[in-house]
């Protein structure tokens, strides 16, 4: 997809959609979502605009890639249209042409001199069910452990065979874990976690979660899995304030 | 054991997030059949990954005509990458189809497609994982009925132990009729015997335990196959041909994958069959008849396909897509269409002329990235020998108008260890692709350090002779003079901008002993994968030794048997499933091969007298004037 917004092409028509991504769907990766979402478009028959570079790439921009297995309420697409067609007319249009574990919810024109999402989305809420076993695998436990994880500052994980590390000072903004209802022969916790994204890093809560189980407070305790789902994606002003991405002083 | 039909997809989830490419397990793409009530179920498998088994355009047939016949359901499976498979095999979840999430050994029907050789493993990877006996002698009375068919299937002899009926020739019409007939007759209570005799009765189906294999004085080591008294059986199988490719759904590919897949775009069949005669190939001696579709449905089916599937490119897809006589309207109707909507089309083959050249031109639009071209061989004589009918000048020539065009990159595909090969003909595959590269500067000016992007890759595969072909008697070169010559192609080439690239002799000669074993080499493919071996087509996956391992713990030298010459007059193992080409004319054509004789086209010219048509009761089927090359 094309990298920059097309600034300075008034004739362009931004469309923000909102979509959702659950079910087996989850288990998509980012670029399987962008094909999927692309396929989608065209299906609809949106009059989407076509970039000027060699590939002739459809202008589409995403918010900032799920991890593989996490589901979301809230992922957006900037759609740019040579035709304004009514809003819900092109979501009607999209819904259709679109797989039901990735339906979009809602569609509004917006700003074009507003920032790609992938960078202006800064926030993110998760909501995660932890499946494990043993005698600590507990609410106040994990608690417990992500304050000890925050005073250490940072996380060292491997993406793949790559050594990376995150700090944690400015990404993890909170969390509020609960005890969960057993399933099977798996203890659940859930654990709200708020996020946030720069340009040194985003933190997955998966990377959080596979570091905190590493800790010597939580030994004897097994993780099982994750189920991951963002809930909502938000842009952090410089006053901390949360803007949603469709709110109505953002649409023209 | 017939399992039992039930969704087992929370089984499989929890083994998602512990996998490479979850998505090859999801199912829910856009266009998949979702509703499969039955109540008669089959499911067709392509035993690799789903990447590589999804585009399938066999597979992609066969669905629709099984789903779109009343009472009749098909979904699909392909082989868990071994990481899943080791995860289901510890956590006993057996092989799911995808579209229910059924496990595969419910199904009444399982169908295999032969893409090629280097499955053969994977079949039995295939059926072990479905908890499904892998002998057809050992299954239970109320087991899955297990077929096969494909590209593949002339030499079969090696896989049937596994196989209840094999399917020859075109599957759209056969597999219905399969699908009825086991319907049928397990309505009335037939038992498996009797279902797979009335199996043998339809038209080009074979079953293969109602054959024994007879070795005598005419038979080669591996003998020959006879009908058992008293079945009826057919002492030849002939292939099913569908007279009219214009009868046929010209959009067969209605499924759009999530992940990446090989050939990831809308694929539409232009036309069957191929009558170039190159003696090497297997599928041009196979698919015979030429059967072309006509230009408009082919334009009016692209529009469609391209709007359900919601793809940016299509494939004009066969085995020569430059040759349809109506190619030329063809690109210029979908070019004007493309142009309208940023949609690519592509061809996956040019014609070595400067027609061929034209129509890339004409499909690509602005993008140049490479062109390739398949002289086969380095020298006339040789090309002569193989009946590749183009000349030195003609690649040139083509060249000169791509490098005009705008392309710098130019792939040459050609093959080693061809019948009467000699040093000369390795050599002159390394002066061609200089040759052209001078074209190339020429034309785009020469600079240092290749800045004007001017460059030839050579791409050189093993000969591997193959049933059904001229060639089917002749052995392979043997695999330390593939090396020699390896080598000394490599080391004839001085130039930089000239990249030279050659396929595994070690995966040829397991190629080429499948390609000539008979029944008894099944013990072979058996003990290979009993040693660990699966998705041989990897290289990555790829054993040697456990397969000539396999191979001698069976009494078997595999380079001995790939590079065993036939008889002209023995009886081969494969005779008993034919696609109709005579056996007077492939002999025909390999002492015409030997004298360096070529034979033209027959949708050029006229009969060649290849025995299809009248055995068959086929014609080739030609929409417009066929250019000549």
């Amino acid at each position: 997809m094309s990298g920059k917004p097309p600034i300075g092409r008034p004739d362009l028509n931004r469309l923000r959609v909102m979509f959702r991504k659950d079910g087996r769907l989850a288990y998509l990766g980012h670029l399987e979502v962008i094909n999927t979402i692309g396929r989608s478009i065209r299906r609809a028959q949106l009059p989407f605009s076509v970039g000027n570079g060699f590939a002739q790439r459809m202008r589409i921009q995403f918010s900032q890639a799920l991890p593989v297995g996490a589901a979301s309420r809230a992922e957006y697409v900037d759609i740019y249209l040579t035709e304004r067609i009514d809003a819900d007319e092109a979501l009607r249009r999209f819904a259709e042409a679109s797989p039901s574990a990735m339906a979009p919810v809602d569609a509004a024109y917006v700003q074009s001199r507003m920032p790609a999402l992938e960078a202006w989305l800064t926030r993110s809420r998760w909501q995660v069910r932890l499946l494990g076993t043993g005698e600590g695998f507990t609410a106040s436990r994990l608690d417990a452990v992500l304050d000890a994880l925050r005073e250490v500052g940072s996380i060292d994980f491997m993406r793949g065979d790559k050594p990376r590390t995150i700090g944690l000072d400015t990404t993890l903004v909170s969390w509020d874990a609960a005890d969960g209802v057993a399933e099977g022969p798996f203890s659940t916790i859930d654990l709200r976690l708020e996020t946030r994204s720069s340009n040194l890093g985003a933190l997955r809560p998966a990377v959080l979660l596979e570091a905190a189980f590493k800790r010597e407070e939580l030994e004897g305790c097994l993780l099982d899995s994750l189920r991951v789902e963002r809930v909502g994606q938000w842009h952090e002003d410089e006053d901390g304030t949360l803007i949603d991405p469709m709110a109505f002083d953002l649409r023209v | 054991m017939r399992l039992e039909r039930r969704d087992r997809f929370h089984e499989l989830e929890p083994l998602l997030g512990k996998v490479l490419h979850p998505a090859r397990y999801l199912d829910h793409e856009w266009g998949a059949v979702e509703e499969q009530d039955g109540p008669f179920q089959v499911c067709m498998i392509y035993a690799d990954t789903y990447e590589v088994g999804q585009p399938n355009l066999g597979i992609a047939i066969l669905y629709n005509s099984l789903n779109a016949a009343e009472g009749i359901s098909c979904e699909r499976a392909y082989l868990p990458w071994t990481d899943m498979s080791a995860l289901m095999r510890e956590r006993g979840v057996p092989l799911l189809s995808l579209e229910s999430s059924s496990p595969v050994a419910s199904f009444d029907i399982v169908g295999f497609t032969l893409a090629h050789e280097m499955v053969a493993t994977n079949i039995i990877e295939t059926l072990d994982l479905a908890g499904i006996a892998v002998r057809a002698a050992d299954r239970d009375e109320d087991d899955p009925i297990i077929i096969a068919g494909g590209p593949s299937a002339w030499n079969c002899e090696p896989l049937v132990p596994m196989f209840d009926a094999v399917l020859l020739g075109d599957g759209e019409e056969e597999i219905v009729d399969v699908a009825r007939c086991v319907r049928d007759a397990r309505d009335e209570g037939a038992s498996r015997e009797e279902i797979l005799l009335r199996l043998s009765r339809i038209e080009s189906i074979y079953v293969p335990s109602l054959y024994d294999i007879v070795i005598d004085d005419e038979s080669t080591r591996w003998g020959y196959a006879v009908p058992r008294e008293g079945t009826g059986a057919p002492e030849i199988v002939y292939k099913r041909c569908i007279p009219s490719l214009a009868d046929t759904e010209p959009v067969a590919q209605r499924m759009v994958p999530y992940m990446g897949i090989v050939q990831d775009r809308f694929a539409i069949e232009v036309l069957r069959g191929c009558a170039r005669g190159c003696r090497f190939c297997q599928a041009g001696m196979t698919y015979r008849p030429v059967r072309e579709r006509p230009a408009q449905q082919v334009i009016e089916a692209v529009g469609e396909g391209l709007a359900m599937t919601g793809y940016d490119e299509c494939s004009l897809s066969s085995l020569s897509t430059t040759d349809h006589s109506q190619c030329a309207e063809i690109l210029t109707a979908l070019n004007k269409k493309a142009r309208e909507s940023g949609v690519r089309v592509s061809i996956p083959s040019q014609r070595l002329d400067s027609f061929g050249v034209d129509m890339a031109s004409a499909v690509s639009g602005a993008r140049r990235g490479g062109l390739t071209f398949a002289p086969e061989a380095g020298t006339q004589r040789l090309r002569d020998v193989i009946n590749k009918n183009v000349t030195e000048d003609d690649l040139y020539r083509a060249a000169r108008n791509a490098f005009e065009h705008g392309w710098r990159r130019m792939k040459l595909y050609y093959m080693m260890g061809l019948p009467t090969e000699t040093d000369e003909d390795i050599v002159a595959i390394t002066d061609t692709a200089r040759r052209v590269l001078e074209i190339g500067r020429e034309i785009c000016g020469r600079s240092r350090k290749g800045k004007n992007g001017v460059s030839v890759t050579i791409s050189v595969a093993v000969f591997v002779p193959k049933c059904y072909t001229p060639f089917q008697w002749v052995g392979q070169l043997e695999r330390d003079e593939v090396r020699r010559r390896q080598q000394l192609l490599l080391t004839s080439n001085k130039d930089r901008d000239i990249h030279i690239s050659y396929h595994d002799s070690d995966v040829s000669v397991i190629e080429g002993a499948l390609s000539k074993m008979g029944r008894a080499g099944f013990e072979v493919v058996l003990g290979a994968w009993q040693r660990g071996c699966r998705f041989d087509a990897w290289s990555s996956e790829f054993d040697y030794e456990s397969w000539t391992e396999a191979g001698k713990a069976a009494g078997y030298d595999l380079e001995e048997v790939a590079t065993e010459a036939f008889d002209l007059d023995a009886h081969l193992p494969w005779d008993h499933t034919s696609p109709g080409v005579s056996k007077g004319f492939l002999k025909r054509e390999w002492r015409r091969a030997v004298a360096g004789v070529t034979t033209p086209d027959c949708t050029m010219t006229s009969c060649t007298g290849c025995g299809v048509c009248p055995t068959l009761g086929v014609d080739n089927q030609i929409a417009g004037d066929r250019h000549v090359g």
